[in-house]
């Protein structure tokens, strides 16, 4: 059982060995891809083969982190849903492997090419095989990165880059809604696996939780009723979805092999997988199946109706894969996971084949030539290719009205909703079987009407030109399979609903053997109908050729309305893009810059302007100002000082003291010694006299400063004394 | 080994002193490095995952008169820390081994200091040492702007040391009344074991909050961090970016969260809303700019808001996504820096219009570049993403509308990278000089690719390092719930 490890692995090897390599594997990068693509599809087969015998199966692989309560296991869950997605996967991927090998050479970017469709195909088949919601979340997310880095392949067209970038800014705001129904999921469960989840949702049907808690109110919600919307708003926008959509036209930018893995393999089948793996939890949440319905009939009806008024064969492929997931989505909201499941299918391998068509008839012609121009012969056995066409675009429809599923069209309990579902699928089937009669007719029979620069150089160049047998022989292969596959399904059905019936069981809701064959055959018939009477008017259609032109250009707004897509690009920039961008310059300008920065500023400016006021008027004129006045009055009072001490008071004494030894050793002369005591007197005199002098030398302001320091600090002191004490 | 740790890249700006020739002095300053990334792999090697407290702890007698202590040692939230540092700093010297052509010894050195200075801040448990360490490391980044930096590097650095100074204030008066109010000591685990009152949790709560907003930075204290990054050098950015801001996020889980549970309680409400709002803010902001590093830099604040508000909802979940966080928004936005840096050697210019059609020539930095972008916007399977998702979840316990808004930053972040993706990698050269660019050389992809593996690794296997923190966030998780319970506070949990 662990080697089915194996089967993302191979892809994610693979596209790592090319990432390392580097341009180093150049033109032989495929020879790493197709045998990895090749091998993980002969593992598949062997998982479908292991399920087939033993039941579904898991593989833990490691814990990825444990965080409180929060543990995530790396496991991967196989059953009956994954091995038949599985196999749609990886065999598309393979197909397109080896169809790119030709279409892609000559390309500067080939190893980047196959390094990424590896990790593509690895994602999706992660994403399928993933057994908690964070690993589908995180290989979701990949996927979305891989679609970017393909559809801006051709990087110098600045459209593609533009397209790019689209893709996953809308993906990434409807993964908002995934992501927050993960998280509620764990709220409310306590756990990511999704075995454990979808047993206990029938339990926690009736649990609320509190939502507004943190502002002390009750708002209670039904978890339970919420969780798969927000889960199907991801699905809306990775299946390109209303209002999501728009991305997935501007996708067609990517190269033509991408385009077949996109519409066919990968993306665009997340979101009818991720509600049919979530199918338990789904069915218990009315509201949620409502919106769905509704939001996969209105998809369906609009962009059938858009892909009509296309004329760009790639255009009309694109809205006819959103038509398609539509009807798929609308199936799910309807319960009848089986028919989306076998939709999904079918509509993979013939988007695959009509896709890799594409690429050769548009590789065939040259740029210039309308379909006017080269009318190509009508190639054999296109009766087959249209009968082909016509019954692969049918089978789900017809299976969807063939009874096993009347009971279905009530689930929303409302005479008028059960109409409008049945009149929506009925339109679906119409829109369905005229499209693809236009875009057999167009790309076989008159050629492409417009060259779409989807490979990025032009097709003039020589390695451009390239033997189309093997293409050519892969896609008669294809087409084979397909039809094999169809009419064994078909012959089947009721194999295949018992088949996938243990990956959807639920109360009431499951498909026993039998019920298949009951039930009435009227709206088989009418269905059949329907498709044939679109496939009549298609054809009557375009018998009269340039008159549809012409009663086109008469017709009304509507056309305009369609032909422009509702406007939902332009919508969305004037609306959306551009406003934010705006408004984000306008919050950096007024309110980074004008607000927080300039309040800051400010208070930096006004610190300095204070700091200046304060150095003026308290420093300069108080501080200073006493200082100096003190200073002069100190000098004031040492100038009195000197006057009235120094020279009146000492000098008198010394000068007083001087006379007087002067005149005591006069006297000690005349009474003592003359003689010898004359000359010492003399001297003492002399002295007493320079000694004198000398002190009324001695600069006065030096005492003066002494003086005032020590004035200074006897206030000093007696302050500190007078706080102290 | 702690203090090992801490004298290596001193003794490393001390060999450098003796060095002359100026080859010599860059590999002596990237073995001094290495040798730090070295011990902090043995000491995460011999670090015991389950053990709750401080381990390696090394206490020596510093100011005895003041109770100050040379204190250090790592659990579990600040060895990542550690780890990211010295990853980061290594790499920082890689990228200005050409860059820097004047006064090499001195630039080197001051990496090395505010290594040194860095390590001792994440694994202080003295008060006093974390404080003068917190100081010292705002000193290297001010010279590195200024004598380094861009054409407005002075207006730049003044603002930076001025925002700078005036947290470290708060801090320090935060800090001194820890001292006097927790029995005049330093001691960290002391400190954080009391229970203050209300009236004291409130205030000191209120001054290291601030502190920390203003390092982290929150809106609306971030205004300083565009200017800092955008004018500083390449390794000016990556310290900043990448350990610098961390501070702020690790003093919250330090300081904030254990002392004031409390008080944290009674913020965390706006803090919360703060943060959602800094998420969404940043978003905008970065969506509006012109400027690779300006734009990296506002990315930084939407990041910082994930970790505020991982941190302040206080439950397992939040508190590791936002060190996680951390962690990982060290290392993808220091690989964005690394990676404008390659850019703006060789050009010169940081503006988005200067560019284009990097795909051709330079494709491997395209790559790089690309997955660094796109780990910035937390793209699942990236480091980032774990991060998110798990503040996200934890954020689920308190509002859902919280996290449908933070979604929406997420949102913003995916497209204002893939505009820059799109502007600057894919499309046609706007001017005839990008057309010639080299592609990264060898030394360029070693300094990136560490980290592109870490972000890989990270974002597919991140159990080893959320085992590593997981005792002591369960522990800080424990105290806050004892407080949650003790106070009866109105029910924060729906």
């Amino acid at each position: 059982m662990p080697v089915f490890v194996l089967i993302p692995l191979l892809p994610l090897l693979a596209s790592l060995i090319l990432v390392l390599g580097g341009r180093r594997w150049g033109e032989h990068s495929h020879r790493i891809g197709i045998p990895a693509i090749g091998l993980s599809f002969g593992l598949s087969v062997g998982a479908f083969l292991e399920v087939l015998r033993n039941g579904p199966f898991s593989i833990s692989l490691y814990r990825l982190f444990q965080s409180g309560s929060l543990a995530i296991d790396v496991n991967l869950y196989v059953d009956q849903l994954t091995v038949l997605i599985l196999l749609l996967v990886t065999g598309l991927s393979g197909i397109v492997h080896v169809y790119s090998s030709r279409y892609m050479i000559g390309d500067p970017r080939y190893n980047r090419f196959f390094a990424v469709i590896a990790l593509f195909t690895f994602s999706m088949v992660l994403l399928v095989m993933s057994g908690n919601l964070l690993m589908l979340l995180v290989s979701w997310e990949v996927m979305g990165i891989c679609s970017y880095l393909l559809i801006s392949h051709s990087a110098q067209r600045p459209s593609a880059c533009r397209a790019a970038t689209k893709a996953f800014l809308v993906n990434a705001v409807a993964d908002v809604g995934l992501s927050f129904g993960i998280i509620m999921t764990f709220f409310t469960f306590g756990t990511l696996d999704i075995q454990t989840i979808l047993g206990q949702a029938e339990s926690m049907k009736d649990h609320t939780i509190n939502i507004m808690g943190w502002m002390g109110l009750d708002m209670h919600i039904y978890p339970v009723t919420l969780i798969p919307f927000f889960l199907f708003l991801g699905a809306m926008g990775k299946s390109a979805q209303m209002p999501f959509h728009v991305w997935l036209p501007f996708a067609m930018e990517a190269p033509t092999p991408v385009s077949a893995l996109i519409h066919a393999a990968t993306m665009v089948n997340a979101g009818p997988f991720l509600l049919v793996r979530l199918s338990p939890l789904i069915v218990l949440s009315p509201f949620a199946m409502t919106f769905i319905a509704i939001v996969g009939a209105t998809t369906a009806v609009f962009a059938g109706i858009v892909s009509l008024t296309q004329s760009d064969i790639k255009k009309i492929l694109a809205y006819s894969t959103i038509s398609q997931i539509g009807f798929m989505i609308m199936t799910c909201g309807l319960g009848a996971f089986a028919v989306a499941v076998f939709h999904l299918l079918a509509h993979g391998c013939y988007k695959a084949f009509f896709f890799l068509s594409t690429g050769n008839a548009l590789r065939s012609v040259e740029p210039g030539h309308g379909h006017e121009a080269s009318l190509h012969p009508p190639p054999k056995g296109m009766g087959i290719l249209y009968g082909g066409a016509l019954f692969l675009a049918c089978l789900p429809p017809f299976i969807l009205f063939s009874g096993s599923y009347e009971y279905l069209w009530g689930v929303t309990g409302f005479t008028s909703a059960t109409i409008g579902f049945r009149i929506i699928g009925l339109m679906t089937v119409f829109v369905t079987s005229i499209y693809l009669f236009r875009s057999v007719t167009s790309i076989f029979v008159h050629g492409p009407k417009t060259y779409w620069p989807a490979s990025g150089h032009s097709p003039l160049e020589p390695h451009s030109i390239r033997p189309q047998f093997l293409n050519g022989s892969i896609l008669s292969s294809l087409l084979l399979a397909i039809i094999l596959l169809g009419v064994m399904l078909t012959l089947f059905w009721s194999w295949f609903a018992n088949f996938l019936a243990p990956a959807l069981t639920y109360p009431g809701m499951s498909v026993h053997e039998g019920i298949v064959d009951s039930g009435s055959k009227i709206w088989l018939l009418v269905s059949i109908g329907v498709a044939i009477a679109g496939w009549a008017f298609a054809y009557s259609r375009a018998r009269s050729g340039t008159q549809m032109v012409g009663a086109v250009n008469r017709s009304t707004r509507l056309y305009v309305l369609f032909w422009n897509k509702l406007y939902f690009d332009e919508i969305y920039d004037a609306y959306l893009v551009n406003p934010t961008i705006r408004f984000s310059h306008w919050l950096w300008r007024n309110i980074d810059i004008r607000v927080i920065d300039k309040v800051i500023h400010s208070i930096a400016i006004y610190s300095v302007v204070f700091a200046q006021w304060l150095w003026r008027v308290v420093d300069v004129n108080g501080i200073d100002r006493i200082v100096v006045g003190f200073g002069q009055q100190s000098v004031g009072m040492s100038q009195w000082l000197w006057r009235v001490v120094d020279v009146k008071g000492i000098d008198r004494i010394v000068v007083g003291l001087g006379q007087q030894s002067v005149g005591m050793s006069h006297w000690l002369w005349r009474v003592i010694d003359i003689k010898w005591l004359e000359q010492r007197i003399g001297q003492v005199g002399k002295q007493a006299d320079t000694a004198g002098k000398l002190l009324q030398a001695a600069e006065p302001r030096t005492i003066q400063h002494q003086l005032l320091v020590m004035i200074v600090w006897l206030v000093l002191a007696t302050v500190l004394l007078y706080i102290l004490v | 080994m702690i203090s090992w740790m801490i004298v290596v890249p001193f003794l490393g700006i001390i060999v450098m002193a003796f060095v002359r020739d100026e080859e010599w002095i860059r590999r002596v300053a990237f073995g001094t490095t290495m040798i730090e990334f070295g011990l902090a792999l043995v000491l995460w090697k011999s670090f015991d995952s389950t053990k709750q407290g401080m381990q390696f702890v090394e206490r020596v007698e510093w100011m005895p008169t003041f109770n100050i202590q040379y204190a250090v040692g790592v659990d579990g939230i600040s060895i990542l820390m550690v780890l990211l540092t010295t990853l980061l700093c290594p790499l920082c010297i890689l990228c200005s081994w050409s860059a820097i052509t004047t006064r090499v010894r001195a630039f080197m050195s001051l990496i090395l200091l505010v290594e040194g200075a860095m390590l001792v801040v994440f694994t202080a448990l003295d008060l006093f040492l974390f404080f003068m360490l917190w100081e010292l490391t705002m000193i290297p980044m001010y010279f590195m702007i200024i004598l380094w930096g861009g054409p407005n590097r002075i207006a730049a650095g003044i603002k930076f040391v001025l925002y700078s100074l005036t947290g470290s204030l708060l801090l320090l008066l935060g800090i001194l009344g820890l001292y006097l109010e927790g029995g005049q000591t330093y001691d960290m685990l002391v400190l954080s074991e009391q229970t203050y009152s209300s009236k004291t949790q409130f205030w000191l709560f209120l001054a290291l909050f601030l502190a920390f907003a203003i390092k982290m930075p929150m809106v609306p204290f971030h205004t300083w961090l565009p200017d800092a990054h955008s004018e500083a050098p390449t390794a000016g950015s990556v310290v900043l970016a990448g350990v610098l801001l961390k501070m702020g996020g690790y003093g919250f889980l330090r300081f904030c969260l254990p002392m004031f549970p409390e008080a944290s309680m009674l913020f965390a409400p706006y803090i919360l809303w703060l943060s959602v709002l800094a998420i969404i803010y940043g978003g905008y902001m970065a969506l509006a700019q012109s400027d690779l590093k300006k734009l990296v830099a506002y990315s930084s604040v939407s990041h910082m808001g994930f970790v505020t508000l991982g941190i302040f909802v206080f439950n397992s979940q939040g508190i590791q996504g936002a060190i996680l966080q951390m962690f990982n928004h060290g290392i993808t936005t220091a690989a964005l820096f690394l990676c404008v840096g390659q850019l703006y050697d060789r050009t010169h210019s940081r503006a988005i219009s200067d560019y284009g059609g990097l795909h051709k020539p330079m494709p491997k930095f395209v790559a790089l570049f690309f997955l660094f972008s796109v780990a910035a916007f937390g793209l699942p399977g990236t480091c980032n993403f774990i991060g998110e998702f798990l503040v996200l979840v934890g954020t689920s316990y308190i509002s859902f509308a919280m996290v449908l808004l933070s979604m929406g930053g997420i949102v913003l972040a995916a497209a204002y990278m893939l505009w820059m993706l799109q502007k600057v990698a894919l499309g046609e050269a706007n001017t005839k000089a990008v057309e010639g660019l080299p592609d990264l050389s060898n030394r360029e992809l070693a300094t990136v690719i560490p980290l592109a593996i870490l972000v890989l690794w990270i974002g597919l296997y991140p159990g080893p390092l959320m085992e590593m923190m997981d005792a002591s966030v369960t522990h800080l998780v424990s105290q806050m719930g004892e407080v949650q319970i003790a106070q009866s506070y109105p029910a924060v949990y729906p």
